[in-house]
């Protein structure tokens, strides 16, 4: 007798529980505010053979990255008895089902009941540091992965609960901050076994063959919504190409059919010699992020879901790239390609989507020694930035970017203390651009005054030269940048940099862009630009000079 | 004679709950009664709801009042034109906020808007930094300025919000101080008054917020003092807060956020005082309405307090932070109300949509077509239809078939699968959330007895503490009016939350020691002015520690007396113990205090609960029949049906059964066996859970 469709509701609402909750437990218990601010981390339950079944995650780029580990760790142990009750996996290799990064350590637990393999847990997290060319691990200057930090390619590191020492000696011994390294990887271990016991009693008290029926249907109902909303969309092939900011032309093709949704990057450069580029498993996170976003983005997002997507590449082009290639800023190279496929279908999708955001993570990496402590302190951030306005709002400001969703930026009294930086400003960004019938959100502007000699900068920032798109006559938005002004007043600008030296006195000024704007600026309502006028978003030049507002229509004081 | 009365403004009704203490026979007497609320003069529906009662005032001794004055004015944006004062750099980060999107692949997202927009958020120079000490002279000379512009946009509240504040209040009272020199009559506050905890959006956010209802909620209170000292009141009025405590009306009116969940405080204070009267220190408290559930856990006889409390927060949007103690605990949209849906994928939900009081579910008969809970409760016989709403009002048994076989037909089933699909539904929604409180928290359910109350708590207790593995449940008597009866019991209560940060070391030990003693100082200092001598104040000491380079803090309770090395070493102890509980592992690292949390009791004179007079009556008495009764999981049993009001102390039976009163329905279990306390509670031993049907 097949199970009543509530009992299989229950068991799917379940699941989202139990991600969620591994989600909370790590974020408690973490050392690292990369993972527990800013959240770059994210939960999931497979099945047992690896299928997603829900993800617990506080940024949309790290949903979709776990059961491909799990497939990995299935692969590399296909003999009886090698995955165990009580064990732990490890990957952060982008050829061992690692997705993103070396920094990135995926952790995952097989489930079993009555001595079947009946689900996975899985996390990945984002380690301060895991060896390499540079403290933080990521460099700009890297060349091949071998300098990125230590590779760990899909192994066991507890068996039947037991730790296998030697494998945490070796992780501790190839970072550079080995208590860091230590604290996080048990937050995310202890998160495991608490889905774990979770799943085995869920699938306990309601039978196996209920428990897997329930996920199977899950999976179809991921499926189903992602169907019906693709059936919604214009079908079509469209085409786009856009040149990056290192003269690399990167091209994609969708054709949407009834049933498919197909990303075609075979025609793209080859990989980077640099860390620019991305795995095929980072690709399709990309391109699954905005076919999520195009569709249907909200209720569930599971392996079904993803089912209509297809993507497909070029083995050596930047979106698959080969070892010996390094990975480091992969996620530049997985945002300008999730933008690419946005922009590309920005004018076929009419007013689903909205217009161009300052879309970078804007990672930002500064290091040295706190001034008041004397120890070492990393900051691993992405930034806040302006959003593009649609057809029916205003952009949002400063949100994350589209790769962090859950992600929370550090409050400045917490970043004086923890980094002995002294926060000057923390503002809207007032530079002009975005206007339109909807105008973009703001970016940010945020200075760091630095305390002590001998910090270092590392920047890895794109949409500098070229802004984000409007949509509809509305106006380019803004500029993604890092300003040096020195203690002398001299000035330096850079969207890259790789471990600058920074000293007392010296300020770092993070610059991030307004998204561009929606429809023609001459259709935006009088009353919206002198309130923005008046809110002082807008300056009266720039109201007259783009809306062509008659001045005597603006505020009295404005004038 | 004593007299006692609580008043519990709600969404629909006024309740009133007093209590008499005769001094010669120690005998007490409970009356419950209620009025409809009367918005937005609140205080009417209270001087009814208490006329009704024939409360003399003149003759109460204390009086508590709760109200949803303070979360209505915010949700419904009724609060007045707010400015902010904060530090130059900073004016935007109440807009900035934090940058989240936790609906992160809705490319439409809207960002929450700032309760002060952006022309009205002003700068002044000067900073301090995170220890207090002054990096850059205050800068008071744009102030003047900051006013005249404050005035002309109509201004009638100014929050001031510096960084660093929680360090050092300095800098904040001279903004405050200055403004009030140059503008009296405004309503102005400060973030030092409101809490002196980091984290510049969250403690900028909540301050705003406290002036954006001040002038609101300060009047409603003024009306209210005056309404019931115009009828001869000349005790002490006292106003529920979020954090299970009562304080006095000018407290209430100088910071009026910590109001903000003032109304779900006072049933998990009445439910921490209950486990305290029958001897039941661990208790999950769940509290059903029409509308949501509320659920919280209180361990040895602790409420557990936090400050990271958010309104409107969801899947869909960041809300808004508020940094005040507030009780712990988790809210979903689930109660009697919550009506039941089919989406476009045949799968049924419930909530977290509510019918209201209007049109109420379809049983009420005024054109509510959708199927709530209470409805699918009424076909499946777990709510009496000649007895709805204590018979009140006839139930609409026509309307209530059709909503659920429209429900059926989407689903493809039948009136009674789908009336039991939205039974278990609800109930699987609430076992989430009490899970939410426990097993999250590291604690095991099956530890604790369940004490449901509200109108809807009967209904669902007994078949959630079977899937949770609780053995033991507590239907208290007046169920539905337990939250007022909770305020009665209520203490003096402040909770000071202190940022600062200490590594926790031998060392250290005089440092924290000082810190203590000036929190404490603090704490003395403020019951000196309610009139509360400093041997009637207890206080609690808590510090809020972490490993080095963690983020997040684990509360743990500090040793009485003197901190010395010794008292160190047993902090250190007792903070491993609480991390491995609560996260399976612990560390060899050194240990750091974030801060402390001290709470302080002041007693205005607890009440205990005296024991109910002999039953008049036999069990056979308040026996009203047998009906059939759908049990869901559990399938259809002959039921024993019992009038609540007739039960008396010693009384006991077994399940399937119903007790029912005027408010609220008691579902019992096969198996279950019940007993009434002596003071009148429902005691439900829970049966081992039955196979679950597959």
């Amino acid at each position: 007798m097949s199970p009543d469709p509530i009992t299989l509701e229950i068991i799917a609402g379940t699941l989202q529980a139990i991600s969620d909750e591994m989600f909370a437990s790590i974020r408690k218990t973490a050392m690292s505010s990369i993972i527990y601010e800013v959240l770059d981390m994210g939960t999931a339950v497979t099945d047992g053979e690896g299928e997603l079944a829900s993800s617990g995650a506080g940024i949309p780029g790290f949903v979709g990255t776990l059961d491909k580990a799990v497939k990995a760790i299935l692969a590399e142990h296909p003999e009886p008895g090698a995955i165990a009750p009580g064990d732990v996996f490890a990957t952060n290799d982008p050829f061992f089902g690692g997705v993103t990064h070396l920094n990135d350590i995926v952790v995952v637990m097989p489930v079993f009941v009555d001595g079947s393999l009946i689900a996975w847990t899985a996390n990945i997290a984002h380690h301060n540091d895991v060896g390499g060319l540079v403290p933080g691990s990521i460099s700009g200057e890297a060349r091949e992965l071998f300098q990125e930090g230590l590779r760990i390619p899909a192994v066991k590191i507890i068996a039947a609960g037991e730790p296998i020492e030697p494998v945490f000696k070796l992780l501790a011994a190839n970072t550079r901050l080995p208590e860091f390294l230590e604290g996080d990887l048990w937050a995310c271990i202890a998160a495991l076994r608490l889905g774990e016991r979770r799943l085995g009693e869920v699938a306990r008290k309601y039978g196996v063959e209920t428990f897997e029926i329930a996920v199977r249907a899950h999976l179809e109902h991921g499926e189903a919504v992602s169907r019906r909303a693709l059936a919604e969309l214009p079908k079509g092939r469209f085409e786009f190409s856009e040149e990056q900011e290192n003269g690399a032309v990167y091209k994609v093709v969708v054709e949407i059919t009834e049933d498919e949704f197909v990303v075609d990057l075979r025609d793209n450069p080859d990989q980077d010699e640099g860390p620019y580029n991305s795995s095929y498993d980072g690709a399709e996170i990309a391109a699954q992020m905005i076919f999520k976003s195009a569709t249907e983005s909200d209720v569930v997002a599971n392996a079904g879901t993803f089912r209509p997507l297809r993507v497909l590449t070029r083995p050596g082009s930047v979106f698959d790239a080969q070892l010996p290639a390094a990975f480091a800023i992969y996620s530049e190279v997985e945002i300008r390609l999730y933008d690419l496929i946005w922009r590309c279908l920005a004018e076929p999708l009419g007013r689903r989507l909205p217009a161009g955001g300052f879309t970078s993570v804007c990672g930002t990496f500064i290091s040295g020694r706190h001034p008041d402590t004397g120890r070492h302190f990393t900051i691993v951030e992405p930034q806040l930035g302006g959003w593009g306005a649609s057809d029916r709002a205003d952009g949002n400001s400063a949100l994350f970017s589209a790769t962090h969703g859950d992600t929370f930026n550090c409050p400045a009294e917490i970043a004086e203390v923890r980094y002995g930086l002294l926060v000057d400003q923390l503002a809207l960004n007032p530079q002009a651009g975005g206007e339109g019938a909807h105008r973009g959100g703001k970016g940010i502007v945020v200075d760091y005054r630095v305390r002590e000699d001998g910090i270092f900068l590392t920047c890895a920032f794109t949409r500098y030269r070229n802004h984000p798109w409007a949509v509809d006559g509305g106006l380019e938005g803004g500029s993604n940048y890092v300003e040096v002004i020195r203690a002398d007043g001299s000035r330096e600008e850079f969207a890259t940099v790789t471990g600058l030296p920074v000293n007392a006195g010296d300020v770092i000024r993070i610059h991030t862009a307004n998204g561009a704007g929606y429809g023609d600026p001459k259709e935006r309502p009088v009353e919206q630009i002198r309130a923005d006028v008046e809110l002082g978003y807008l300056s009266p030049e720039r109201a007259v000079e783009v809306y062509g507002i008659d001045p005597a229509a603006l505020p009295a004081e404005a004038r | 004679m004593t007299t006692r009365v609580a008043t519990d403004v709600g969404g629909t009704f006024t309740d009133v709950v007093t209590l008499t203490i005769d001094p010669a026979s120690e005998r007490q007497e409970i009356t419950i009664g209620k009025a409809d609320t009367t918005p937005p003069d609140f205080e009417r529906g209270v001087l009814a709801a208490l006329a009704k009662r024939e409360v003399a005032l003149d003759r109460v001794d204390y009086l508590a009042h709760g109200s949803t004055i303070v979360i209505n004015a915010l949700t419904e944006r009724k609060g007045v034109t707010t400015g902010l004062i904060t530090t130059r750099g900073f004016r935007d980060s109440l807009e900035i906020a934090r940058g989240n999107r936790p609906d992160f692949f809705n490319l439409h997202y809207v960002k929450p808007a700032p309760f002060v927009p952006r022309n009205l958020r002003r700068e002044v120079g000067g900073r301090l930094g995170p220890d207090g000490h002054e990096r850059e002279p205050l800068d008071l000379d744009g102030v003047p300025g900051i006013v005249d512009d404050f005035r002309a946009a109509g201004v009638e509240a100014i929050a001031v919000c510096l960084l660093h504040a929680y360090a050092d209040p300095n800098h904040e009272a001279r903004v405050v101080a200055r403004v009030r020199e140059l503008w009296p009559e405004v309503s102005v506050v400060a973030s030092h008054q409101v809490t002196r905890e980091w984290r510049e959006y969250e403690r900028t956010n909540t301050t705003v917020l406290s002036a954006y209802v001040q002038p609101v909620t300060a009047g409603y209170l003024g009306r209210l003092t005056d309404a019931v000292a115009g009828r001869g009141f000349a005790g002490r009025l006292l106003v529920m807060q979020s954090n299970c405590g009562v304080d006095s009306v000018e407290r209430a009116r100088e910071v009026p956020i910590a109001m903000v969940e003032s109304g779900p405080a006072s049933g998990i204070l009445g439910a921490a005082e209950l486990g305290r009267v029958i001897g039941e220190p661990n208790v999950l408290a769940l509290d059903i309405g029409g509308t949501t559930a509320k659920c919280s856990l209180i361990e040895d006889g602790n409420v557990r307090i936090m400050t990271d409390y958010w309104i409107e927060r969801s899947r869909e949007s960041a809300g808004y932070p508020i940094m005040v103690p507030v009780v712990d605990l988790v809210e979903i949209g689930a109660g009697g109300g919550s009506i039941a849906t089919v989406d476009d994928f045949g799968k049924l939900r419930v909530g977290p949509e509510s019918a209201g009081a209007d049109p109420g579910p379809a049983a009420y008969g005024r054109g509510g077509g959708n199927a709530t809970t209470t409805d699918a409760c009424l076909a499946l016989g777990r709510i009496n239809a000649d007895y709805f709403c204590g018979g009140e009002i006839e139930a609409d048994m026509d309307a209530v078939g059709a909503a659920l076989d429209r429900l059926a037909t989407s689903l493809g089933t039948d009136r009674q699968a789908a009336a039991r699909g939205v039974v278990r539904l609800a109930n699987h929604n609430m076992i989430n959330a009490l899970k939410l409180v426990s097993l999250n928290r590291g604690h095991d359910p099956r530890d604790f007895t369940l004490v449901a109350f509200g109108g809807g708590g009967g209904m669902h207790a007994v078949a959630l503490a079977k899937e949770l593995g609780m053995r033991r449940v507590i239907v208290p008597r007046a169920a539905e009016v337990f939250s007022a009866w909770g305020m009665l019991m209520g203490d003096l209560r402040r909770d000071f939350m202190r940022t600062s940060l200490l590594g926790l070391e031998p060392g250290n030990a005089e440092r924290l020691d000082a810190l203590l003693g000036d929190v404490a100082g603090e704490a003395l200092g403020y019951f000196a002015d309610e009139g509360v001598a400093a041997d009637a104040v207890r206080i609690v000491r808590h510090g809020n520690l972490r490993y080095e380079n963690q983020e997040h803090t684990v509360e743990v309770q500090l040793p009485d007396g003197p901190v010395g090395a010794a008292a160190v070493g047993e902090i250190e102890a007792a903070f491993h113990e609480e991390f491995e509980r609560q996260y399976t592992y612990r560390l060899d690292v050194p240990i750091e205090l974030v801060g402390v949390h001290l709470v302080a009791f002041g007693d205005v004179g607890r009440l205990e609960p005296a024991p109910l007079p002999e039953a008049g009556g036999s069990l056979a008495d308040a026996h009203k029949g047998r009906r059939e009764v759908d049990y869901a999981d559990e399938g259809i049993h002959p039921a024993d049906v019992y009038r609540g009001e007739d039960l008396g102390a010693g009384m006991s039976f077994r399940g399937p059964a119903i007790v029912e009163t005027a408010g609220t329905t008691t579902v019992v279990h096969p198996g279950d066996e019940v007993s009434v306390d002596p003071w009148g509670n429902l005691v439900i031993a829970v049966a081992a859970p039955t196979e679950v049907e597959r």
